[in-house]
């Protein structure tokens, strides 16, 4: 059997922006906050330069980066301390937060019994409450685990809650028609419609979390980027105390970061949680 | 499951706000054969939503009885036999439609039963004609298609009464058509008894065996109907347009009545 040569022309067509067109769009997105950022670094170095400023009054950004270069093994030991603090406080506020919105929410008695507490609890300043649990737990890991979920578990619970009871009233008709259970209906239908909210909870509360573990760390500790901040001013050592924030700063960025990117996950099981641009 | 019959005596509904006492519904009685397909008609206001909601077991009258196939409806709740569509159609939004419609099942059947709730759920998809729309979330159907999928859900639970409350009340009027002809064709594909609210007469005319109008203030059933008319109905014949004349002057006069009384 013979076969016939058959030349024949296709033409593929362009599948949206190549690698390089994304760049330069990612780049014509950033370059107004990347140069006003640059800007001010510059500007920075040149008051401090220009008026002579000391530096134990402020560090110049050079001094800033020379100076964590310098001392990035004590830099890191430290945030290792605080990262440990700040995510095992972020998993128990977690617990804590979503456990009492779903009792709050199933249980009407608890509702008008904590609810009230939960709120009042609120506008105490958790922050003057750093020296008492030092007081009643010492100076290790505890103290901090209690700051920081004090501080962060609320707008885990408040979002939580109204996420729980944002549900379709048509949906609760629906499963009683077919005679289901109201621990049912929260498991099935209000906790994933809740997921948004709670997410968005999150957010606020990892904040939350990192400010919660320097503070705490502030009040009495041995260890921590707090802590460092701390000893670096009882030095005057201006370099270090700037170096430690930078690195406080950038965890942070790290840790909200890292819940955008579960908010991702979720969403990919949930796509109603849809997960807002973070830029 | 086979179609059931309800049967309803002296179903009676007050309820108080603001010290006001509501007298929703007064004596009503309603007994609907096994495979039966009824509407209550009637103006907003008149209980009609209440009195569906009171059959299906969802609400408890103040005073009446209700049976379904000669059971109290609280143990026809319990054993699934109550299908319900509301106005909306109230899917979950993170599930697919094959999901949504196998969901009630999930939430209440037996194991042996939810083992089989999503191939229970794709036939129940096919017979309200969404083949082929399985896998897609309720966001990217339209109006018409998530009512179905709603319709789907009820479906699949195999009731022996499927109540609906205004289900086609929120879509156009070339889908409602659709929808009518799509529900008069499971209805007698199934032969399940259907208990239909609606505000719409040529739907009621359409759909129905027997049509109740309603009255308000107290809610009560003013006057009932039998539409003797071979199916498919032509909505253009000269008894269809008579039966409605009949529904209208009624609905007509109830309106007028609520209107003077208030």
């Amino acid at each position: 059997m013979s076969t016939d040569t058959v030349t024949i022309a296709v033409r593929r067509s362009a599948h949206g922006p190549s690698a390089g067109q994304r760049i330069a769009e990612r780049w014509s997105a950033l370059w107004p906050s990347v140069t006003l950022f640059a800007a001010v670094l510059i500007a920075w170095e040149a008051i401090v330069v220009i008026f002579d400023i000391s530096s134990f009054i402020i560090a110049k950004p050079s001094e800033i980066v020379m100076e964590t270069i310098a001392s990035w093994d004590l830099l890191m030991e430290a945030s290792w301390v605080t990262t440990q603090e700040i995510v095992y406080g972020f998993v128990l506020s977690i617990l804590l937060g979503v456990g009492l919105a779903l009792l709050v929410v199933r249980f009407k008695w608890l509702d008008r019994a904590l609810y009230p507490l939960i709120v009042l609890f609120q506008v105490v300043p958790k922050v003057a409450l750093a020296p008492i649990f030092i007081l009643w737990f010492g100076y290790g890991l505890t103290p901090k685990l209690w700051l920081i979920v004090v501080i962060a578990f609320f707008p885990i619970t408040l979002n939580m809650i109204v996420g729980l009871k944002s549900f379709d009233p048509d949906l609760q008709l629906l499963t009683k028609s077919v005679g289901s259970s109201r621990s049912q209906f929260l498991a099935k239908v209000q906790f994933p419609t809740s997921l948004p909210y709670l997410m968005a909870g999150l957010r606020i509360a990892i904040t939350l979390c990192v400010i919660g573990a320097v503070v705490a760390e502030f009040s009495g500790a041995s260890s921590g980027l707090g802590y460092l901040i701390q000893f670096a001013s009882t030095q005057l050592d201006t370099p270090l105390m700037f170096a430690a924030l930078v690195v406080i700063s950038v965890l942070g960025l790290v840790l909200y970061y890292a819940i955008f990117w579960l908010e991702l996950l979720v969403a990919r099981f949930y796509p109603h949680v849809r997960t807002t641009q973070v830029q | 499951m086979t179609a059931s019959g309800i049967f309803a005596e002296g179903i009676d509904m007050t309820f108080t706000r603001n010290r006001m006492t509501h007298h929703v519904l007064s004596a009503v009685d309603v007994d609907i054969a096994p495979g039966g397909f009824v509407s209550l008609l009637g103006p907003s206001g008149c209980g009609k939503s209440t009195l569906l909601k009171i059959l299906a077991g969802l609400q408890d009258p103040t005073a009446g009885t209700v049976l379904i196939g000669g059971t109290p409806v609280a143990r026809a709740v319990a054993e699934g036999q109550i299908g319900l569509v509301q106005q909306k159609p109230a899917l979950l939004p993170w599930k697919t439609a094959l999901e949504n419609a196998a969901f009630l099942i999930e939430m209440t059947g037996d194991r042996a039963t939810k083992r089989t709730a999503k191939e229970r759920a794709a036939q129940a998809l096919e017979l309200v004609g969404l083949r082929g729309a399985e896998n897609k979330l309720p966001h990217e159907l339209s109006g018409g298609m998530a009512q179905r999928v709603s319709i789907a859900r009820a479906l699949a639970l195999d009731p022996s009464i499927l109540f609906m409350d205004e289900p086609f009340g929120a879509l156009d009027a070339i889908t409602r058509d659709q929808m009518n002809e799509a529900l008069y064709d499971i209805w007698t594909r199934t032969q399940k008894t259907v208990v239909f609210v609606t505000h719409s007469i040529p739907e009621a005319v359409f759909l129905s065996q027997t049509v109740h109008v309603m009255n308000a203030n107290p809610g009560r059933i003013s006057l009932s109907v039998d539409i003797d008319l071979p199916g498919p109905r032509s909505t253009t014949s000269a008894q269809f347009l008579e039966y409605e004349r009949v529904l209208h002057e009624e609905l007509d006069r109830n309106v007028e009545e609520a209107r003077i009384s208030a």
